[in-house]
């Protein structure tokens, strides 16, 4: 089939008149058997490259994408166009997925977008036996390098079965995001036989500004004055959960037209703001950069960043989602000197110490343990239980084998010693790259031409759509106003707590302050842990005005405190004063039946909870029948205990259990 | 990784082709051609047809097995990421001793393994008999095992019950190594690597199979994985056999190629079919695995035990006829005894003139 032949088709199928140049080079090469690695910017029309041939082949073309987001709308497009597309992904019930397997396996679709865990699953793997396949996409190539800035481990199995597949298997990879280095990781990844295609990076709708603010009170100013002004919809990226609590709250304050995202968050909420988000239904989503990736959005009009993401390359991918209709969109990044600290953290303390990575490896040689086993063994956070075992697995020390009952951890004989070399190789290179990110807070030349040759692309093009190629500067104005505003705010501004279970009565609560904010923590440590006496007073007054703030209109008839753990009344007499002031009735009766271990010595949910469970006992239980309790403690963790003292009361027929918190912490190790 | 995994799978499971006709394909390409696996598929039909004398009918087969490559390709991932091992029968992993005794009309083209692969290299010895067997059988068997592990040897079996699972636990107990030879895929075969693991892991077990790695255990695997446990043996130790069954044809079968298999010598009051094996050729030993030998037969033995040395000594210095040899050598053997001997020995290449001669040899992937 020759260009002009293609592209009757092309308007027939797609309703589309032509291909640029670079995409019927790649469908010519695909058509030919080859495999291609395309490197294009966001919104060139990647997908064409393989929705396209995949519509001439016999079988079906299966797309690896970790992008659940983009797997649904392309899907959705293709079956409007008429060409049969499924996806297959966790946010859909087993059902679903089963009878698109089926429907796979009876040759009814052409195109099936499918996560890289899928692999893991029996039901598919058992129908790949039967496929009839005649193309592989390997989309967002770059997430199986631990040099780009998304590296995922279950690529790794999807890079193995590429080069498995016969000569004269068509194999696609794309990407928007490849450094040189990046690059030479996939080919090489790849195997042999792989052409390069790589297209301009340069977004000429892009309107790019850096704003040095004086401290974190300018940027939430600045976003107060201006927000509203910008044109259309957009993000506004913070780099922590608490941030985007605590922006979504200042913007709410403000009454501007937002919501908070994280990726803590259930299904059904991601999915209604994602949807949210295509509607327009706010001016602007809050969120970490888990939101938007794959989002297929043509009119995204700003992106705002409020903390500097830790290279050139997550920034370039995090602003590549706006303006993908070719129309003008507003990309500010805020910067403090002080924000350096996060992404420096963030490296420096990527990888945990070697003598984890020993523990692991001694405990899956002895035993052949699954996940939960082998964390309670370890006593390991998740998030550094899930590091460790990536790597491991990457080394190939260890192995992740499917039995029936789940998955399990194999040691393999033989293996080599863990390569720590490799981890300061990697901390270096990301502290280089950062300092690359700086470098672009710093620039006087075009910001555009700066990430464009970061990521290799060196084209000759002109840019002038920066602050400091023509654009005017932003600079911050705070009035004494807009101070007494971040005031007030400040000062009525309560975190929630979230520990509502299946079947239990616990309703979310509230606590004071965030442990790490303001003074708050620092009180309570002073308290707990360096003999300075009962809590402040202050914390007595800031408790009970997030009491009221949340539950002011609400009775109770009972309230209880979580008894301590080693000794003293801290709490108990916190929760005497609390009593005393709001005039609900007090009981001590809530008892400890076995001594447990302070909470902070588990590093993981699994602990936690096996530390608490069974261990609470009330002295009366009748008491508790039909009563709505009001629940004290001072800091608010992973909230194994709460939720296992409301478990527990709820059992006994309370109506109601409302924890009120002074402090809650941010970023444990599981967000349920 | 071995990248041309998904080819292997392919070829060793078309349906209806025996391991002769693979091994004669796979000859042709590796040694003759010199062309990969990857490569031999990737051929024209007319070249498969000029170079291969392949039929229209073994063309059309070849071409239905080649448009599975891509969903063998996902088990060869599945596979590798599990942990097994695919080891074709050009690897110098494959283990000698099996290709020595299978040659390339039995030999599997394709074996699956999970464990030491190192264990295939070493001395081995299998110990089979019945599912059902009598204590003193166990004993035996125990006995076996124990040897076997003093002299760094490896135990063979084919986890069933009765002597095969003796065999292995005594193995373990012993902290010898041992080879278990599956009667099914090796993916099905999940609560044997839970229960070894920690053996895996130490390096004392390898787990093979020759199967299709999905296929479940059927009585037809089971009595096909027979002679596999027989050929990857140097030695073969027989518990207890009944004069019917997997056993005894194996037996049987061994007895024909010329293998030594030693068999217990049952108690007079035993019910079993050990002395119809004797009678039939097999070496009698007793209970701790020793020879049973008279005097003058012990002597018979250490002097044929010399003529095996000289012969092979011999044979290094150049092409000789039987005749020539017993000449030699001064040798009272017959011809035929001698022609049997020769064709046993690893290191030997027969010359195909006339009258036959032998020499000291070079290796090729057949013997």
């Amino acid at each position: 089939m020759n260009r002009q032949e293609a592209e009757v088709v092309l308007q027939n199928r797609f309703q589309l008149s032509r291909f640029y140049d670079e995409q019927w080079t790649t469908i010519e090469r695909l058509l030919q058997g080859e495999r291609v690695l395309l490197i294009e910017k966001t919104g060139f029309g990647k997908s064409l490259c393989f929705q396209f041939p995949a519509t001439l082949f016999s079988g079906i073309t299966v797309v690896f994408s970790p992008l659940i987001a983009l797997m649904r709308d392309q899907s959705k497009k293709l079956t409007s166009l008429g060409i049969p597309a499924k996806c297959i992904n966790s946010e859909q019930t087993h059902e679903e997925n089963s009878s698109i397997i089926a429907e796979a396996r009876e040759g009814r679709i052409k195109i099936l977008y499918i996560a890289p865990e899928r692999q893991e699953n029996p039901e598919w793997m058992e129908a790949t036996r039967e496929l009839n396949l005649s193309m592989v996409v390997v989309d967002e190539a770059h997430c199986i390098s631990v040099w780009g800035h998304d590296f995922r481990p279950a690529f790794k199995r999807i890079i193995n079965l590429v080069q498995l597949l016969p000569k004269g298997l068509p194999v696609l990879a794309t990407t928007a995001t490849a450094t040189p280095r990046v690059q030479s990781d996939i080919e090489k990844q790849m195997g042999g036989n792989l052409s390069v295609i790589r297209g301009n990076l340069m977004r000429e709708s892009f309107r790019l500004f850096v704003v040095n603010v004086e401290s974190e009170d300018e940027k939430l100013i600045w976003l107060g004055k201006n927000l509203e002004r910008l044109p259309g919809t957009g993000l506004l990226y913070t780099g922590t959960r608490m941030d985007t609590e605590i922006y979504s709250k200042w913007l709410e304050h403000l009454h501007i037209s937002s919501i908070g995202y994280n990726a803590g968050l259930d299904i059904e909420s991601r999915i209604a703001i994602e949807n949210g988000l295509m509607n327009n239904k706010w001016k602007c989503i809050i969120s970490t950069n888990a939101l938007g990736m794959g989002i297929d959005k043509p009119d995204i009009r700003f992106i705002i960043h409020t903390q500097i993401p830790q290279s050139p390359i997550h920034y370039y991918q995090e602003i590549g989602r706006a303006g993908r209709d070719g129309e003008p969109a507003y990309i500010i990044l805020f910067y403090h000197p002080d924000d350096k600290r996060l992404p420096e953290v963030f490296i420096e303390g990527g990888r945990p110490a070697i003598s984890k990575y020993e523990r692991v490896i001694r405990a899956v040689k002895s035993e052949l343990l699954g996940e939960k086993d082998l964390m309670r063994k370890t006593n390991l956070r998740m998030t550094q239980f899930r590091v460790i075992k990536a790597d491991l697995v990457e080394q190939k020390i260890i192995r992740e084998v499917t039995f029936s009952k789940g998955k399990k951890f194999e040691y393999i004989a033989g293996s080599p010693k863990l390569n720590t070399a490799l981890f300061e190789e990697l901390r270096a290179c990301k502290l280089r790259e950062l300092e690359k990110m700086l470098g672009y807070i710093d620039t006087t030349e075009s910001r555009m031409k700066y990430l464009c040759s970061y990521l290799g692309d060196d084209s000759k093009l002109s840019f002038n759509n920066c602050d400091n190629t023509g654009q005017k500067k932003i600079r911050v104005i705070v009035t004494p106003e807009w101070k007494e505003r971040l005031k007030d705010f400040r000062e009525n501004y309560f975190p929630e707590i979230n520990a509502e279970t299946k079947g239990t009565c616990i309703v979310s609560g509230i606590a004071a302050s965030f442990y790490g904010f303001s003074n708050v923590g620092a009180a309570i440590h002073r308290s707990k842990y360096e003999g300075a006496g009962e809590f402040p007073d202050f914390l007595i007054r800031q408790t009970l005005k997030a009491y009221r703030k949340k539950f002011d209109d609400e009775q109770f008839d009972l309230l209880l405190y979580v008894p301590p753990t080693v000794s003293g009344d801290l709490v108990r007499n916190f929760a005497d004063k609390i009593a005393t002031v709001l005039r609900i009735p007090i009981s001590h009766k809530l008892k400890k039946q076995r001594p447990t271990s302070e909470q902070k010595v588990f590093e993981n949910h699994y602990l936690k909870h096996d530390n608490v469970a069974d261990s609470f006992m009330y002295d009366s239980p009748d008491e508790i029948a039909d009563k709505n309790i009001l629940l004290i403690d001072d800091i608010f963790d992973s909230g194994a205990t709460v939720k296992e003292i409301g478990r527990y009361l709820s059992h006994l027929g309370a109506a109601k259990i409302a924890p009120l918190v002074i402090a809650r912490t941010v970023g444990g190790d599981i967000h349920e | 990784m071995n990248k041309e995994a998904a080819y292997w799978i392919t070829l060793a499971h078309i349906p209806g082709w025996g391991y002769a006709k693979i091994n004669t394909l796979i000859v042709r390409f590796s040694q003759e051609q010199n062309i990969s696996i990857g490569e031999f598929f990737d051929l024209p039909e007319t070249e498969w047809q000029r170079l291969y004398a392949l039929e229209p009918k073994d063309i059309e087969e070849l071409n239905a097995a080649k448009a599975d490559l891509p969903n063998n390709a996902f088990l060869a991932e599945q596979l590798e990421n599990e942990g097994y091992e695919l080891i074709p029968v050009t690897s110098p992993e494959y283990s000698q001793t099996l290709k020595t005794n299978l040659k390339a009309n039995h030999a599997p083209a394709l074996l699956y393994v999970k464990g030491n692969k190192q264990i295939l290299q070493e001395k081995s010895v299998a110990i089979v008999g019945s599912r059902n067997a009598s204590e003193v059988s166990l004993e035996f068997t125990d006995h076996i095992a124990q040897k076997a592990t003093k002299d760094f040897k490896v135990v063979v079996s084919g986890f069933a019950k009765g002597v095969d699972k003796q065999a292995l636990d005594a193995a373990i107990k012993y902290t010898g190594q041992s080879i278990i030879v599956l009667p099914q895929g090796i993916m099905t075969f999940s609560t044997g690597f839970k229960t070894y693991y920690k053996q895996i892991v130490d390096g004392d077990v390898l787990v093979v199979s020759v199967f299709h790695p999905r296929a479940p255990w059927k009585a037809e695997l089971a009595m096909a994985r027979n002679p596999i446990i027989y050929a990857l043996a140097d030695e073969i130790y027989v518990a207890e056999s009944s004069d019917t069954g997997g056993t005894w044809s194996g037996v049987i079968d061994g007895l024909r190629k010329k293998r030594k298999i030693y068999v217990r010598k049952p108690e007079p009051a035993e019910e079993n079919a050990n002395d119809l094996l004797i009678e039939k050729g097999a070496v009698a030993v007793d209970i701790q695995g020793n020879e049973i030998l008279d005097e003058s037969a012990l002597l018979v033995k250490e002097q044929d035990a010399e003529f095996e040395k000289k012969i092979l000594e011999l044979l290094k210095s150049g092409e000789y006829t039987t005749k020539d040899i017993l000449k030699r050598l001064d040798m009272n053997w017959s011809e035929s005894r001698l022609r049997d001997f020769l064709k046993a020995q690893k290191g030997i290449e027969t010359i195909i003139k006339k009258p036959l001669r032998y020499t000291g040899k070079q290796q090729t992937l057949f013997d």
